[in-house]
């Protein structure tokens, strides 16, 4: 791993305070009987079937073509798109357009550890994945040999990343008014066990990831969807799971896709009735400005017409 | 992957073959071609096997080191894949041009292996939280001819089942260290347990039918491949004596992603899981029975084979 020069980083065999804290020292069953409790509620006081709340809008950074900000509690996403310009050192001609993704996190994002500058392993694997999510969705085939760049940025995460980082993308891209077939949005899962939580915060996904010692389902899917197309734009999966357990988190997953999808229809068709009103506004001031300068013209003439009379 | 120029003819050619459960080379929707497997190719590798599907010609070598473990996981030991797509294959290949197919690769590889129901990392230690066995799986691509995924994750486990670890003779504690005497016999050493190792199945959606090994002609054919990983038996690489001591099994998928730039509709999704579940345990039975054969063959002495690298 490339060492930060910039920062103190201590001899080479030492290892991190955190390692000998109590949290850090709770073995598999106690952060499992940890996450849900007596009443079958998850720690944040969600059902298991709940989703967090979602704040979404748009037109977030002023610099870029089009934005957007997601925040899901703890998580919190921005992401910028920008115009689409020529591809650089390429040789031959593409005839569809490229998308170039880079998610990255901030360094502070991360409870566990702190994220370097160098973009790591998970942070490409993310881009990749998100490249993946959105590119069904964008109208390559209109702007030849350009590529349009789609950044994404997470201030805070505390699960679903790449959930919200595909959603916060479809809609950055929306707002940038990019060609597109349809909104697509994003959900995610995490199986432990014969327990399904929906929309995962970062311990309940750290948790899935860890095998137990029985051999019993664990993992996270996440599924971004096309939805007024009812397709599927990316499906993965990591861990070990049963197929009928998979069959059933796909139906979840569709369900928890299509609820997301009329808050962005929401911002986005705000987006439209404001720039409509906004124009007509435009246009109103225009007609009245212009009127007062006919105004001011005829008045000018007449007194041209009196003088030399 | 690698560029094939086809016609749009020749595209409309193998769609409706496709369509009507029949391919340009014969098979049906759900059959593979044949191939060829060889173990213990490469002298100076602790295992080592070579694939050849058709033309995807994959050599697969596994080095060992010791390592220490991470200090988060104490008890486990590590494992690496790295995959290199040799310019032999395609010129596209040449300088940094297949970069990312292999870094592709080795990530779906990766995350493939990554439960322990899949690959038991535990095998590795050697003294928890102080040394480990450190796996580098080496792939080497020497010539793509479609189905890239399956093909190397077939060769791994075969390579994964021919590795011997070496016994470890003494641990001894000096001043908090260790020491580990390793022994000269090449014979005293152990097999790994790979039986669970997963395998990888594409599945090339082509209009509204998915195909098992796609050729290279048919995967510029079709915008969109699911790639599912399904853990395999361990009945098949072990020598149970006794059928009840057998682990009760159920092939579970420890991976599933999508390639290419298409989308596909739920219910296809669904039949695709499902069709490259049943391939899976279908080529982890095949591969089991084979590898399973040769080992005995090999420690019987009654095989004399001469092949590639021999």
């Amino acid at each position: 791993m490339p060492l930060d020069y910039k920062r103190f980083n201590g001899p080479e065999d030492s290892v991190s305070y955190k390692r000998f804290t109590a949290d850090y020292l709770k073995s598999y069953d106690e952060l499992h009987s940890e996450l849900i409790d007596e009443t079958g509620h998850r720690k944040d006081g969600r059902a298991m079937d709940e989703a967090r709340p979602m704040y979404v809008r748009g037109n977030f950074v002023s610099q870029a073509k089009g934005s957007s900000y997601i925040e899901m509690r703890g998580t919190k996403v921005v992401c910028s798109v920008f115009d689409p310009r020529e591809i650089v050192h390429q040789n031959e001609f593409s005839t569809v357009g490229l998308l170039f993704c880079e998610v990255k996190f901030a360094p502070f994002a991360c409870k566990r550890q702190r994220q370097s500058h160098v973009p790591d392993s998970e942070e490409k694997a993310l881009s990749v994945a998100l490249r993946k999510a959105v590119g069904p969705t964008v109208c390559c085939q209109l702007f030849a040999n350009f590529q349009i760049d789609i950044f994404v940025y997470i201030i805070e995460s505390d699960g679903s990343c790449l959930a919200a980082a595909i959603t916060a993308a479809g809609l950055a891209l929306a707002n940038a008014a990019v060609p597109m077939f349809d909104v697509v949005t994003a959900s995610s899962v995490a199986i432990i066990g014969d327990k399904i939580f929906i929309d995962p915060t970062e311990d309940e996904e750290h948790l899935a990831m860890i095998s137990p010692d029985t051999n019993t389902n664990h993992g996270v899917i996440t599924m971004a969807r096309l939805n007024g197309l009812m397709q599927i734009a990316d499906f993965r999966q990591i861990g070990s799971l049963d197929i009928e357990c998979i069959l059933k988190v796909t139906d979840i997953l569709e369900q928890e896709c299509q609820k997301v999808f009329p808050k962005i229809q929401k911002t986005l068709v705000g987006y439209v009735k404001n720039g409509i009103m906004e124009q007509k506004r435009l246009s109103e001031e225009g007609k009245a400005r212009e009127a007062k300068l006919k105004d001011k013209m005829l008045e000018w003439r007449s007194s041209i017409v009196n003088n030399s009379v | 992957m690698a560029g094939i120029l086809l016609s749009h003819t020749e595209k409309v050619y193998i769609t409706h073959g496709v369509k009507n459960e029949y391919r340009s080379d014969g098979r049906s929707n759900i059959d593979y071609r044949p191939m060829e497997l060889e173990t213990d190719v490469v002298s100076h590798a602790s295992g080592s096997a070579r694939l050849r599907l058709a033309n995807t010609d994959i050599l697969v070598g596994v080095k060992t080191e010791i390592d220490v473990p991470k200090p988060d996981k104490p008890g486990l030991g590590k494992i690496e894949f790295f995959v290199d797509c040799s310019a032999n294959a395609t010129p596209e290949f040449e300088g940094r041009g297949g970069e990312q197919l292999a870094n592709s690769i080795s990530n779906i590889m990766l995350r493939a292996y990554q439960s322990a129901q899949a690959f038991n990392l535990k095998q590795l230690c050697i003294f928890e939280g102080k040394q480990c066995w450190k796996l580098y799986i080496d792939i080497l691509i020497l010539e793509c001819g479609g189905n890239l995924c399956d093909a190397v994750s077939l060769a791994v486990k075969a390579a994964l089942f021919n590795t011997r670890i070496p016994f470890v003779k003494a641990a001894l504690m000096d001043g908090g260290n260790v020491d580990l005497q390793l022994s000269d016999d090449p014979f005293d050493s152990k097999w790994l347990d790979v039986g669970s190792a997963p395998l990888l199945v594409t599945l090339c959606r082509i209009g509204e039918k998915c195909v098992v090994d796609p050729t290279a002609e048919e995967e510029s054919c079709s915008l969109v491949s699911l790639i599912v990983g399904v853990t395999g038996n361990p009945k098949y690489y072990n020598d149970y004596e006794d059928e009840e001591e057998l682990p009760a099994f159920e092939a579970k998928c420890s991976v599933i992603s999508m390639h290419g730039p298409g989308s596909v509709s739920p219910q296809n999704l669904r039949d695709a899981i499902n069709q490259g579940i049943i391939a899976a345990v279908c080529l982890d039975e095949a591969l089991g029975k084979t590898l399973f054969r040769e080992r005995r063959d090999t420690e019987q002495f009654k095989r004399h084979s001469y092949g590639f690298l021999k």
